[in-house]
């Protein structure tokens, strides 16, 4: 294989799908992003509210439709998150053991590679050989999908705890095991959090699609206005799937400040 | 057998659609590494400009590209301009984040002594910073490549070229044996540009890595 990982260039420079972590910022810098999906949120209500809606788009944009299609997207997003960290930060955990030294370039070129597999495929590729549809299809769709990126960041972010430190425990009588439990898994916390994070932002994302599979979620929204032809349903549709995504976004990058352990806090960047 | 009856009989289709895929990831990805370079350089050495740009382009690839290429449908219309604009889009974060990591890495030590020998801004970074900081900016681009060529199949749903057109075809022939075919050769397709595309940078990042670093 001649696509390795060429010397100077460390594994954490091929992660891409990872947000960058909010740096430090004062309480102005918390509040804009909320402020400006409240605006939208607020602006596009306004607009639709002054508009005479045809029966076939009403049918689609009123209270009760819309939030079915919230609340589906939000669970197929939530469940297969979970389902994707349960699966790939252990497997992560797994390789990259000593065992696996040798190949570990191979299995991150791997998954570099994968990362090139377009999310719709995954999904079609369920309903058209398997004739597998629905919310489940739709939920093993965005785990295969997500499952990738995440394992990528587990890798690399544990191959990034310093080996120094690992040998001072080692050196200090700890077993394999209780280096990992005491040293590595600690040091990697922040690694863990930006994989939910980047599982979360990813799988927003591809639940737009599960519309296809008939999965559920905004995308059905977006998809009866396409199929209708009403240019206003489909802008709904995309700027609710917009605002929720950045909103989860959001949120976990919220969540990752608050669960970030305190020793590690300050060697931030 | 079935699949490769299918390739051969549609060989020709096959090959146009890889080469409008390899040539909009191909502009974007050329249109993307020049904003953001230009946006790394122009940036890395102060914290707010440089924060308020990763945090710019972050929010870029948060967005879902299926609503992406819908709400560029108005100002944009069906076809390639929504993809190429939306690709590029999801383009810059990798590139503008590798530009500042590599930049950011290169030994202060180092930028001291070229600063000592008389050189002065722009000579350190043409040729110092940028040269020592490019493996990581390469990476960078080729990552956005491979990120790119998977989103551009999403874009079949504007009428955008490539292997996507294949894939939904696909599916709105569920059901079919030919359903399978299609959406298999859809995806092969695009995994063997990734390969190709990724050998490609292989060849470039070791052509342009300045000797002393290979």
């Amino acid at each position: 294989m001649s696509t390795v990982t060429p010397v100077g260039v460390r594994d954490a420079d091929v992660v891409t799908q990872t947000p960058p972590a909010a740096g430090r910022r004062g309480w102005v810098g918390y509040l804009t992003m909320p402020l400006i999906l409240a605006v939208v949120l607020i602006s596009l209500y306004l607009y639709v509210n002054g508009r005479e809606l045809d029966s076939i788009e009403a049918r689609s944009l009123n209270a009760a439709a819309l939030s079915t299609a919230v609340g589906e997207h939000v669970a197929l997003t939530a469940v297969s998150t979970v389902i994707t960290l349960l699966i790939a930060v252990p497997l992560g955990i797994l390789l990259t053991r000593p065992f696996t030294r040798r190949v570990r370039p191979f299995i991150i070129t791997l998954l570099t590679l994968g990362q090139a597999v377009p999310t719709i495929s995954v999904l079609v590729l369920l309903a058209v050989m398997f004739l597998f549809l629905g919310f489940q299809a739709a939920i093993v769709g965005l785990v295969l999908y997500a499952i990738i990126p995440v394992l990528l960041n587990t890798m690399v972010g544990l191959e990034q705890v310093d080996e120094n430190v690992l040998e001072a425990g080692r050196g200090m009588g700890l077993s394999r095991f209780q280096v990992l439990r005491r040293l590595e898994l600690p040091l990697a916390v922040p690694v863990i959090l930006a994989g939910v994070r980047t599982a979360l932002v990813i799988n927003v994302g591809t639940a737009t699609l599960a519309t296809y599979i008939n999965g559920g979620g905004l995308g059905d929204v977006i998809m009866a206005g396409l199929s209708t032809n009403r240019v206003l349903v489909q802008v709904v549709g995309a700027v609710l799937t917009s605002v929720l995504a950045l909103l989860i976004d959001y949120l976990a990058g919220l969540a990752e400040n608050l669960l970030q352990p305190k020793g590690l806090r300050s060697t931030r960047s | 057998m079935e699949f490769l009856e299918f390739l051969g009989n549609r060989a020709d289709d096959l090959l146009e659609m890889g080469l409008a895929h390899a040539a909009i990831v191909g502009a974007a990805v050329l249109i993307a590494t020049v904003i953001g370079v230009a946006l790394g350089i122009a940036t890395y050495r102060t914290e707010r400009p440089r924060e308020f740009v990763l945090a710019i382009t972050g929010t870029f690839l948060t967005i879902p590209s299926f609503a992406l290429f819908i709400l560029l449908l108005g100002p944009l219309g069906l076809g390639w301009p929504p993809v190429l604009f939306a690709l590029v889009l999801y383009g810059l974060l990798p590139v503008v984040r590798n530009t500042i990591t590599g930049l950011r890495e290169v030994d202060p030590a180092v930028i001291e002594s070229a600063q000592g020998m008389g050189l002065n801004r722009r000579q350190r970074l043409l040729r110092i910073e940028l040269p020592l900081a490019w493996p990581v900016v390469i990476t960078g681009v080729r990552v956005t490549t491979l990120v790119l060529l998977g989103i551009a199949a999403i874009g079949a749903v504007v009428n955008g070229p490539g292997y996507g057109e294949m894939i939904f075809t696909g599916l709105a022939r569920v059901g079919t044996p030919v359903a399978v075919n299609m959406v298999l050769a859809g995806t092969l397709g695009v995994i063997v540009l990734a390969v190709l595309f990724d050998l490609i940078f292989y060849t470039v990042q070791r052509l342009t890595t300045s000797r002393g670093i290979r």
